[in-house]
């Protein structure tokens, strides 16, 4: 391309100089030529003239040495006269002919010197030859005739007069050429200097032209990059017209540029898309901006970027991030290594292009319609030799090197970003995690306190308790010391009475079960002997068989009464529920009393409502006990009459937990009845009516509170409606309950409390929130009713001022404290080796001898001491006193003047844990 | 992500059917009253009502359930179960400490000063600023507004009246926190409780607001909140971080518990540390 039509500097400059030396060697030749044609000239002249002229001179010469031999002859006749006129005559001629030679170029000089020879001949012929004949022939007269006449001198004459016309021609013709050669020497110089002038100015010229062209093209370029180093803007190029090295520079230059561009390009697309995701901190993001950076930059329409998760063989790349997403089914979120082209990608770590793509390859949707894509390309984003994430573009145009150099280069850069994202992600994580676990411990830690404030409280609610009751006690022993101890006595016999109870009630079931053992071999020996099998007996001894077996029968009955009883008081009855059939209740009852009632002649009715359920859960021993108890005390005190048996379904009452339905069952008498006064003593065990009920009717009294008990097990209630002489009817209201219920003990308050005492985690917690503030006693007061945690206490005080100590030492007497007292730090640290049961020291701080701060810090210093409270005694407003206090080891200070109830309240403060 | 992960965590740890039992014993709590414990850190709340099953011995959250709906009383326990109330007076003394040193000098330049105490549980808090508003002079043109979701504990609060045991703490933590006086000088004691001197709660105002469901209801210069959002989920955390932000003027502070971080909150862009290591933010 370059070598096309190619006029180089150098041709340039060959030229110009070549033009010159033309030029030069033109008019070297030309000035030579003319110095040449002048030499001929001159030489010419030179030679041809003065041979002329010589020539002239000579024939002249030759002609005066012809007349001189002459003469001298005819006068003398002496024949050595005639020798010069021999050899100028036998010479002449040649001369003459070469003279004539010389000048046959001019004919008038020619034909003057014809002229010329002729009269020469003239001479000779006439004059001379004669002469000389003349004389040899002696012929003096003649001769001297001749002489007179002297035709001769005149032809010399005329000879001379040609010759000078002839010389005064031939110098003519000299000075025309001297003349003419003048004319040419000024020609010359004339030319040598307008060649001189030429040549300069062809020099200047091509100087100027060689350079012009040269300077005009670098200008140009400099000009151009000048412009572009000026505006920056490299799209420009340099354009040179002419085709020399500098146009190679240019496109050199250019294609420099080109490359610069590309280059710069590529790293402004790479910063481009490197700015794009930089500060993203979620590989979503990262994705998402990377694929669009790098597909806006590649021109490409379709874009995922797939980033590896998981290691080794279980690695998954799956979709971080896309650009213009597929339409409709196209495109995956996941793959593995190896699986298809993009998976090959990840074994190869190469930059895949696939170009043609097959027609039913995915389409890149627009809104308008669909089109499908040219050319693929999937590259690998590795780093540290492994590839982390693949990217895959799609384009309508074919990539271009410029493009694929571009995915080379931002994904060099982008598998450490990858990295760097995921790994402040993981490093986010964390931190978030070890965050919310601080919290969580934090919360934990809390909620432990939570629970050992709760623990605290609640055994500080137990010993406010405890302390409340003391207080108690202790106010009433303050009102009355008799009252006190009346109390105290009561409140013991109370509790003996409790104890003894429940020990009665134990002892009893005990007793009761050793006194059935041998009873039932009483029970059985007797109706053995009753029945007389042997025939041994007499009817009488018969008889007192009977009656120790009925005798026995009542003790046993009594003794199974005794034992429910004490079984109920002691708590060890269990109640064990089970399906009963109702139906059958009636003629069970029917059987059992029916007799009793004909007996005593009274009449007994039992009456069942048809919407009483058949299955009823319950204890039926129990059940029945208590219907058997109710009916037997109802026979028992009705002397006539009847007895009513009711049995219905009950509605009105609330549900207890896991009851399906109540019954309400009534038995109504037309007895005795029961006082109002009685109501409540008659379901006291072994209580009746009054003695004399006893004495007429008999029986124990158990019965009553054995069903008392017995419902309360059963879930139900107990109720009496009864006036002296009317009747009783005792309504009872009971639950069928199938799954049971958790039998609820009915404690003593002795017994709850110390259940409480033993298990404070039962207790209920509101009432704890409620406490102190929950309490209705104003707290100062309830304060200063207090045992004080002063009482016994020893405070050991140093001071030096007396009035000080006293005034305290009686303030705290006054509470009940042991106080000792030190008048100065020596005193203090020698009393403190003695006493060792020291509680608390109230230490002065302005002291003689040994200063508050010293001896705290001596206090201290010894280990045994490092616990005693020192409570400070400082002047007031002196914040740097407090700091040397607390530096000194005191435990808290007390601004002075000391007001006592502050002082007081300290001491609480540091005194309350020991 | 990271909070799914940990609550997912969470689930494994404590099971499918005891997170459900608890999801729907925390709906019906919030229906029942308006509490809502559904976004607190379910571990926390789980060990919470396991602690009442043990109490109460019941074997699954369900019968718990059933208590809570029915029977009298049993909601109220419940509430009270999962308010924790562990505070203490001047708690991380360095924190009041930084907020005596940096942020009071800030709050002189007002001419009125209202500051939030969120989740003030028994005051103890709130007493503690009191203090120290006072010593440093401030506490004539200042309100502070205690808030606790839990009733009982602002009735605990508004008495002013701390177990004596917990004293000798809150006296080292006093002094600890940069005291200016002797701390007798603030309550007198008797046998069990100190009584704090009711002049301290002239410029407090105690009232229920809950945190979860209750929205602003004033701009404040300070907002305290201590030890409260480490039982949220992070979704409530920010919730309640944007309750905070709304709820602050600009170049307002928020103190927050030692163990607690504005890092990760959607607010952090708008706080400067203003004492990071003691937890003390600044809107900007």
């Amino acid at each position: 391309m370059i070598g096309r039509n190619r006029f180089g500097i150098r041709a340039k400059i060959f030229a110009g100089y070549l033009v010159i030396i033309l030029c030069l060697v033109v008019s070297i030749l030309s000035v030579n030529n003319q110095i040449a044609s002048m030499q001929k000239e001159r030489n010419f002249i030179i030679n041809h003239d003065i041979e002329v002229h010589s020539l002239t001179n000579e024939i002249e010469k030759q002609v005066l040495d012809m007349e001189n031999g002459q003469r001298g002859f005819i006068l003398t006749g002496d024949e050595s006269y005639l020798k010069p006129y021999d050899r100028a005559a036998d010479n002449w001629e040649s001369h003459y002919n070469r003279l004539s030679e010389l000048i046959s170029d001019k004919p008038t000089q020619q034909k003057r010197l014809a002229d010329i020879k002729t009269s020469i001949q003239n001479w000779i012929q006439y004059t001379g030859e004669p002469s000389i004949q003349l004389k040899r022939e002696n012929k003096d007269k003649e001769v001297v005739s001749f002489l007179k006449e002297d035709a001769g001198s005149k032809s010399v004459e005329q000879i001379r007069s040609q010759f000078d016309t002839f010389r005064t021609t031939e110098k003519g013709l000299t000075k025309e050429r001297a003349d003419k050669l003048d004319e040419q020497n000024k020609f010359l110089k004339t030319g040598l200097y307008s060649l001189l002038v030429i040549v300069v100015a062809v020099s200047a010229f091509i100087a100027f032209f060689v350079s012009g062209s040269i300077l005009n093209t670098i200008k140009a370029v400099v000009r151009s990059l000048t412009a572009m180093s000026s505006d920056g803007d490299l799209s420009q190029r340099i354009h040179v017209k002419t085709r020399d090295e500098i146009w190679e520079l240019a496109e050199a230059t250019n294609e420099l540029l080109n490359k610069i561009e590309r280059r710069e390009w590529l790293q402004s697309s790479t910063n481009q898309v490197v700015e794009r995701y930089q500060g993203t901190s979620t590989i979503k993001v990262l994705g998402e901006k990377f694929v669009t950076g790098v597909a806006h930059l590649t021109g490409a329409s379709m874009g995922a970027l797939y980033v590896r998760e998981g290691n080794g063989e279980k690695s998954v790349f799956s979709k971080k991030g896309s650009f213009s997403e597929p339409m409709g089914e196209a495109g995956r979120e996941t793959f593995k290594p190896g699986e298809g082209l993009v998976g090959q990608c990840v074994f190869e770590k190469r930059i895949l292009v696939v170009e043609k793509l097959p027609e039913n390859y995915q389409v890149i949707g627009t809104g308008l319609g669909e089109v499908r894509p040219r050319s693929l390309l999937i590259a690998p984003v590795s780093n540290e030799q492994e590839v982390i994430a693949v990217l895959e573009l799609a384009s309508l145009e074919a990539f271009t090197e410029q493009h694929i150099e571009l995915i080379e280069n931002v994904t060099k850069t982008f598998g450490l970003t990858i990295d760097s994202v995921l790994g402040r992600m993981e490093i986010v994580r964390l931190l978030k995690e070890s965050q919310a676990m601080t919290e969580e411990l934090q919360a934990q830690s809390e909620e432990l306190q939570t629970q050992s404030e709760e623990l605290q409280m609640q055994s500080e609610e137990l010993r406010m308790i405890n302390e409340q009751l003391e207080q108690r006690t202790l106010e009433a022993e303050d009102r009355s010391a008799e009252l006190q101890n009346a109390k105290i006595q009561l409140e013991e016999k109370a509790k003996q009475l409790t104890l003894s109870s429940r020990y009665k009630s134990e002892f009893l079931a005990n007793m009761s079960h050793e006194l059935r053992t041998p009873l039932n071999s009483i029970l059985i020996l007797s109706e053995m002997l009753a029945e007389n099998s042997s025939k041994g007996l007499s009817s009488e001894d018969e008889e007192f068989a009977n009656v120790i077996h009925s005798s026995g029968q009542d003790l046993l009955n009594l003794i199974n009464d005794i034992l429910d009883l004490s079984k109920v008081e002691a708590g060890k009855l269990e109640m064990h529920f089970s399906e009963m059939n109702m139906s059958e209740l009636p003629s069970q009852l029917e059987r059992n009393f029916g007799h009793i009632a004909d007996q005593k002649k009274l009449k007994f009715e039992i009456i069942k409502e048809r919407d009483v359920p058949d299955i009823f859960y319950t204890d039926e021993k129990r059940f029945q006990q208590i219907i058997k108890n109710l009916l037997s005390n109802a026979f028992k005190f009705t002397e006539e009459g009847k007895v009513v048996l009711h049995i219905e379904k009950e509605s009105g009452v609330p549900l207890v937990d896991g009851a399906d339905h109540w019954l309400k069952i009534t038995v109504k008498d037309t007895g005795i009845g029961i006082p109002k006064n009685k109501h409540d003593l008659i379901f006291e065990a072994f209580q009746q009516g009054d003695g004399a009920t006893v004495r007429k009717y008999g029986g124990t009294g158990l019965g009553l509170s054995i069903s008392l008990e017995f419902v309360k097990l059963l879930g139900g209630r107990l109720e009496l409606e009864s006036e002296e002489g009317e009747g009783s009817t005792f309504t009872l209201y009971i639950p069928s309950l199938p799954n049971g219920i958790v039998p609820v003990q009915e404690m003593d308050e002795a017994v709850s409390e110390a259940a409480a005492a033993l298990s404070p985690y039962i207790k209920d917690e509101n009432q704890m929130m409620e406490e102190p503030g929950g309490n209705n006693l104003p707290v100062h007061e309830q304060a200063r009713a207090d045992i004080s945690s002063f009482q016994g206490k020893t405070v050991l005080i140093v001071d030096d001022d007396y009035r000080n100590i006293f005034a305290l030492k009686t303030a705290l007497e006054n509470e009940k404290m042991n106080v000792i007292t030190a008048s100065n730090g020596n005193e203090c640290l020698e009393l403190l080796q003695k006493e060792q049961n020291i509680d608390m020291i109230l230490m002065d701080i302005m002291m003689p001898v040994m200063d508050g701060y010293e001896t705290m810090r001596r206090i201290r210093e010894n280990e045994e001491n490092s616990r005693i409270p020192i409570i400070a005694l400082t002047a007031k407003a002196m914040k740097s006193d407090r700091e040397k206090c607390l530096e000194a080891g005191a435990t808290d200070y007390i601004s002075k003047p000391l007001k006592i109830e502050q002082l007081f309240s300290v001491m609480r403060v540091w005194i309350t844990n020991k | 992500m990271n909070n799914q992960m940990i609550v997912t965590d969470d689930e494994l740890e404590i099971g499918y059917v005891e997170n459900l039992e608890a999801d729907l014993l925390l709906e019906a709590i919030f229906r029942l009253s308006g509490f809502d414990f559904r976004k607190y850190m379910r571990a926390s709340i789980i060990r919470r009502i396991q602690n009442r099953m043990r109490l109460e011995r019941i074997p699954t959250i369900t019968r718990l359930h059933e208590k809570v709906v029915h029977e009298k009383g049993f909601l109220e326990k419940m509430l009270n179960d999962f308010s924790i109330n562990v505070t203490e007076m001047f708690r991380d003394p360095e924190f009041f400490k930084a907020f005596r040193q940096h942020v009071v000098p800030e709050l002189r330049k007002l001419p009125e000063i209202r500051v939030w105490h969120a989740g003030c549980a028994t005051g103890e808090e709130v007493y503690s600023m009191a203090i120290l508003l006072e010593e440093e002079g401030l506490s004539e043109k200042t309100t502070i507004y205690a808030t606790d979701m839990n009733e009982k504990v602002l009735e605990k609060a508004k008495q002013g009246t701390f177990s004596l045991m917990k004293m000798q703490t809150y006296t080292r933590n006093y002094i600890q926190a940069g005291g200016k006086e002797a701390f007798s000088e603030y309550y007198s004691a008797d046998e069990h409780f100190a009584y704090f001197h009711p002049s301290l709660l002239r410029n407090i105002s105690f009232a229920q607001h809950n945190l979860v469901t209750d929205s602003s209801f004033n701009e404040f210069h300070v907002i305290i909140c201590r030890n409260v959002l480490i039982y949220f989920t992070a979704e409530l955390q920010n919730q309640v971080q944007g309750l905070f932000y709304e709820s602050l003027c600009p170049r307002g502070f928020l103190g927050l518990g030692n163990k607690e971080s504005l890092r990760f909150s959607e607010k952090t862009p708008y706080y400067n540390e203003f004492a990071a290591a003691d937890k003390i933010y600044r809107k900007r």
